[in-house]
């Protein structure tokens, strides 16, 4: 972890800002939406406004699963698994929604 | 995979016997992370079917119990974990990179951060005994106590951040384990993919929060 130099040249800095431009642009997406989801939580604008704000959580997860995650670039095994995962989800909540909603 | 440039180290994967590829083996060590996260999805979804459920149920009592839940602290907490969600991923980056110094302080600036989110949410249950919102202490009395079904919903609130929060002591603990190791001479030319590897499980414990915020906090005020 030493004898390599210590300084940023402007080489290293203009890599660094390439390989870190995708998790700043993905980290400001987040917090953009999260901006959305606190303020119609703190001012509730409307009475249906939970369905906008799960949209925005459904929107927030998929950038993180996709791009934090890097699913996109797995091959089809992984994603078929992380896909598998929210289908299973997907069951547990219709099933069980379908007897408290149907009552 | 190194431009060459400052502190860059070897980067690569040393390949153990019983893969036949460095590129199996790596393969091999995403899927089973993956297959790991599932079950945790899994888990926390039963809670987040619970807090549904209970809202369909009991929706006043809900909505009386939510009131009491900090909802800024619950926010500035997201802010924390999306930063550090930040640092992992210029960490995983850095490490493709070979800048192992500058890895390691990402790998670090994380745990803080992580850190930093344990000590909020402490403080959150701090101000929820101050305000006797913890039904579950029998000496103690329970300010929504004329609403009995709000026990439920405090009380599932109570376990689904408890256990986020048991994730993320684990997450801490070997995050500054592999940092310790991610520090060595030679790492990155050995372990690379523990650095992506690991990465995916806290991205996985900030989804779950960002997952948890909206659930229990905002769409119940």
């Amino acid at each position: 972890m030493s004898g390599a130099r210590r300084t940023l040249d402007p080489r290293d800095r203009a890599l660094l800002r390439r390989r870190l431009r995708g998790p700043v642009l993905t980290f400001l997406a987040l917090m953009a939406l999260l901006a959305v989801n606190v303020t119609l939580g703190a001012t509730r604008p409307f009475e249906q406004v939970w369905i906008v704000e799960l949209l925005v959580v459904a929107a927030m997860a998929a950038i993180i699963l996709l791009v934090s995650m890097e699913v996109r670039h797995e091959p089809p095994l992984v994603r078929l698994f992380a896909g598998v995962g929210f289908f299973w989800v997907a069951i547990l909540f219709g099933m069980t929604l379908t007897d408290y909603l149907a009552r | 995979m190194s431009a060459g440039t400052v502190d860059a180290q070897p980067v690569g994967v040393e390949r153990v016997e019983h893969f036949a590829t460095v590129a199996q083996q790596r393969h091999a060590a995403t899927l089973g992370m993956w297959v790991w996260l599932l079950t945790e999805l899994l888990l926390f979804s039963g809670l987040f079917l619970v807090a549904l459920i209970l809202r369909l149920l009991h929706p006043e009592a809900v909505q009386a119990a939510a009131g009491h839940l900090k909802f800024w602290i619950g926010a500035a907490n997201t802010v924390v974990l999306l930063c550090s969600s930040l640092t992992m991923s210029a960490a995983i980056e850095l490490s493709r990179l070979g800048w192992q110094r500058l890895m390691v302080a990402c790998l670090l600036a994380t745990a803080s951060l992580g850190t930093l989110f344990l000590m909020l949410k402490g403080y959150e249950y701090y101000a929820d005994y101050e305000e006797h919102m913890m039904p579950f202490l029998a000496g103690r009395p329970y300010a929504l106590a004329e609403q009995p079904a709000t026990r439920l919903f405090v009380n599932l609130y109570y376990v689904a951040t408890a256990l986020h929060a048991v994730h993320l002591v684990t997450g801490i603990a070997i995050l500054l384990g592999i940092t310790w190791k991610a520090s060595r001479p030679g790492f990155l030319g050995r372990h690379q993919n523990w650095i992506e590897v690991y990465g995916l499980y806290w991205h996985f414990i900030d989804l779950i929060w960002i997952i948890a915020f909206p659930v229990l906090y905002v769409v119940n005020r």
